[in-house]
Parts: C-alpha cells; sequence; structure tokens
C-alpha cells in the first residue's frame, strides 16, 4: 500500500489530500483512482493514456515524471506525490 | 420587453470566464465573479433554447479541455462530458508525419467552438475542437458522437494547422432547415452539409490562397470566422486569411468585398439578426495582427449598396488592438448592439448600431470570445 498525496488543484476533482492504495505501478494506481473518483478520469492521463504534460508525479519524493514514467514499480514505495507542474503565464 | 431581463455579454478569456449583466438599454453593466480562473476559455456560448443555459469551451493546460455548463445564467458551472478520441485500447495507431516509422497518441488538444442545434432539436448540441474534429451531442452535452465524416476525412492527412492549432472553429445551423449545416476549419476552408453531417461539400470557390502556390485549390483556405445572415440564411459574411468576402448561394461561390479597404485582414465577423444585410468586421493589419491606423475600428458592410463605413472616429480610442476569430459579437436588439473584445483585455461596445461607442470600465484577461445572451420574455 503506497500513501498517495495530493495537490489542491486536483482535490477539486474528488481525492481527499491523501489516500491510501495499493498498486503495483504508477498506471495501476490511476486505474484505481479513477474508478474511486470519476472525475479524476482524464485530467492526469490524457484519452491516449500518457501522462499529461503539466503534471507531475513523485515516488518517494524523486520525480519520475520524465523518466520511468507511468510504468514506474511501487514495490517498496511508501509515499506518491501527484503535483500540477510550474507552468502557465 | 421588461427592464429586468437580461442582456449578458459572455466573455471567454485567457484567464477565465466572465458574465457581464445589463438590460436592454445597454447603459450600464455589472460583471460577474471570474469563474473557470485561470483557465483558457476560446468560447462561452447561451443556448436560446433553454433560456439560462450557457456552454463553456474550457482548456485547462494542466488537466485537459472540459465542456463545462451553467443553468442559471453563469452563477454556477459544472462539467458536463467532454468528447475524447478513441481511448488507446479501441484505437489504431496514429503515425507521426515528421517521422512516418514513429506512432504517436493522438488526443484533443484544445475545444473551440460550442453551437446549440436547431430550435427543432432542442437537445442538440454541436462542438469543433482540435485537431480539426467535430462532435454533436444529443443530450445537451451528456455525451458526444464523432462526426467521422469530418473526423475521418480521407483528405485529413493532408490538412495543417494553422497558428491557432488544427482548429474546428465555425458551425452554422441554417435555421430553416437542421439537416443543413456549415463549418469552417483553420487553413482548411469551409463545408456545407445537407445531410446533418453524413456527407459534406466543400465551399472555398472564389476565396483566395495567398499562402499557397495553387491559385484556385478545393481546400486550403484560411477562414478564420464566418457569419450567417439570420434574415436571409442563403447569405454568408466570411473574413478568412485571404481577406473579407460574402456569398449569396449558401456558400457555392464568394465575391471578395475587402479590396476597397486594402488590407483587408481580419478575424472576426458578425451579422446582427435586426438588421439584415449587414456584417461587421474589424479589420486587422495582416502582418501586425493589430489594427493597423492606429485606433479602434469597425468596418460596416452594407450587402445592399455594396458599401462600407466605419463606425468610429479615429479619436475616440487610439492604439493598437487585436481581436481574435470570436472577438466580435451582435445581440438580437433592434438597433442591434455590437460588442467586441480585444486581445488586450478591451470590451468595446456600441448599443446602437455603431451610432456611439463605450469602453466597458473592467480590465479583462487577453479576450479569446464574446457572445450574447439576449434578453428573453418570460
Amino acid at each position: 500500500m503506497v500513501e498517495v498525496h495530493f495537490d489542491s488543484w486536483l482535490r477539486e476533482f474528488g481525492p481527499p489530500a491523501r489516500e491510501t492504495v495499493g498498486a503495483e505501478s504508477i498506471d495501476q494506481l490511476l486505474d484505481t483512482l479513477e474508478e474511486r473518483y470519476p472525475r479524476f478520469r482524464f485530467k492526469v492521463r490524457d484519452e491516449a493514456g500518457s501522462l499529461r504534460r503539466y503534471v507531475r508525479v513523485f515516488v518517494d519524493g524523486e520525480d519520475v515524471s520524465r523518466t520511468s514514467g507511468l510504468s514506474t514499480p511501487l514495490t517498496g514505495a511508501r509515499t506518491i506525490h501527484i503535483l500540477h507542474s510550474i507552468a502557465g503565464g | 420587453m421588461t427592464k429586468d431581463q437580461k442582456l449578458r455579454i459572455l466573455v471567454g478569456t485567457r484567464k477565465g470566464t466572465y458574465v457581464v449583466e445589463g438590460n436592454a438599454r445597454r447603459k450600464t453593466w455589472q460583471v460577474a465573479p471570474v469563474a473557470h480562473a485561470g483557465n483558457e476559455v476560446y468560447h462561452v456560448v447561451a443556448d436560446p433554447r433553454h433560456p439560462g443555459d450557457l456552454y463553456a469551451a474550457v482548456n485547462d493546460i494542466f488537466f485537459g479541455p472540459t465542456v463545462q455548463r451553467s443553468r442559471n445564467g453563469g452563477k454556477t458551472w459544472k462539467e458536463v462530458a467532454t468528447p475524447l478520441l478513441p481511448e488507446r485500447k479501441a484505437r489504431k495507431f496514429e503515425m507521426d508525419p515528421v517521422n512516418p516509422s514513429t506512432a504517436v497518441p493522438r488526443v484533443i488538444n484544445n475545444l473551440w467552438h460550442i453551437e446549440p442545434g436547431h430550435p427543432s432539436e432542442p437537445d442538440t448540441l454541436y462542438l469543433g475542437a482540435d485537431p480539426h474534429l467535430l462532435f454533436r451531442s444529443p443530450d445537451l452535452g451528456g455525451s458526444w458522437e464523432p462526426i467521422d465524416s469530418i473526423n475521418q476525412h480521407p483528405a485529413k492527412k493532408d490538412w495543417a494547422p494553422g497558428f491557432g492549432g488544427a482548429c474546428l472553429h465555425t458551425i452554422l445551423v441554417d435555421p430553416r432547415d437542421p439537416r443543413r449545416l456549415y463549418i469552417g476549419l483553420s487553413a482548411v476552408g469551409t463545408f456545407r452539409s445537407e445531410d446533418a453531417g453524413a456527407s459534406w461539400t466543400p465551399t472555398n470557390r472564389g476565396v483566395l490562397t495567398p499562402f499557397l502556390p495553387e491559385k484556385n485549390p478545393e481546400t486550403g483556405q484560411c477562414v478564420h470566422h464566418v457569419a450567417i445572415d439570420t434574415a436571409d440564411p442563403d447569405t454568408f459574411y466570411r473574413q478568412d486569411h485571404g481577406g473579407m468576402y460574402v456569398s449569396h448561394d449558401r456558400m457555392a461561390r464568394w465575391t471578395r468585398i475587402g479590396k476597397p479597404l486594402g488590407d483587408d485582414f481580419g478575424f472576426a465577423v458578425a451579422s446582427p439578426p435586426s438588421a439584415p444585410g449587414r456584417a461587421y468586421f474589424v479589420r486587422l493589419s495582416g502582418r501586425a495582427r493589430v489594427t493597423g491606423e492606429g485606433h479602434f475600428q469597425v468596418q460596416e458592410w452594407n450587402d445592399e449598396t455594396r458599401q462600407w463605413r466605419k463606425l468610429l472616429s479615429p479619436k475616440a480610442f487610439p492604439g493598437h488592438f487585436g481581436v481574435q476569430r470570436e472577438g466580435i459579437a451582435t445581440d438580437a436588439l433592434d438597433p442591434p448592439g455590437i460588442y467586441v473584445g480585444t486581445t488586450t483585455g478591451q470590451l468595446f461596445f456600441s448599443p446602437n448600431a455603431g451610432k456611439t461607442w463605450g469602453k466597458l470600465p473592467f480590465q479583462f484577461p487577453a479576450i479569446h470570445s464574446v457572445s450574447i445572451s439576449n434578453p428573453t420574455r418570460s
């Protein structure tokens, strides 16, 4: 089980500030969250299944958004942060 | 018409949705608190079949596009269904045109235009999106059906995006026939359907393509926006990259009318229901993409006399102003009100067909779209 932390913008789509989820990968974790919170669907991943450009995912403090990405295994992981990235203007 | 009936100016901006309330006198206005704050809102529109219903095309750079609806004139908004391309498990791979051996995921980039359907189809909505996509909802946004005659058009591989993207930005429904539809796509041109979108005919004859080597291609024209003359729905006014045009035969042939103006570039055009044969264009410098003469100006086309008329004194609002494709609107009152939003956040308006002009005492973010929710009799 991992503890998932959401920022305030993502909480507008349903999740609380933190949630405990059992999952083997980020993709699987997002599948579970989308089932629990239907409005969360397509907000973090687009309809092609890709992580949206301005969303970042951290596994135990390490940003995996542009490295192992959604297939990152969660074996042994404890904390996930899903945050909007620095963007805009 | 009673004084308490609201006339609403619906403003889509780079940073959210604004609803401006006034009444038929069109003298005083109240700006409601922003909705969708921080989001790109490309279009906001009222559904005249359901008074009080508004729709917004909200493009959140972080969490993607959504269709939002208000059922109370903009006081509160709620996300309804958003059309999607087929999800990854159901779709064929698209190939990258730059590197054809590479498969790329394809998603909806931005939502551009929401059009309520014909009054005889009170639950129908149309939606235009990037990349060159058209959808229809049979249930006021509860679900969306792709219109594959456009979305899977055999020539689509040759359709390139314009600077604003591959946007399908204009959707018009013939007020006499719900099956007759017109659409406009950037860098592709206009099309007409006589069978509710089952098939489409390109309608770009007579429109110049100064940016292409071919002189009279069937498609490839960069239409910026088209307005229908609701008093004579066979007549259309077109602002194209290649100038200003009129058609009197359901877009079968276009006649350039902007040539007397010199540079007849621009993005926006509107035609008021209460003034048949009139169209309002905001002429911009084709090079600078702002009003080129050093002041804000609206050009009125009189289709009966075939004459142009400037509606503002050069001294009224000096400066260089940009106006985007959805940046001008007219109301349905008589005389018509004209409303123009700029890329620097000014909202200019005339309550009397251009005789006098004012500027709303409110600084908006960059304005993408202006439309009107007209007063209705209760």
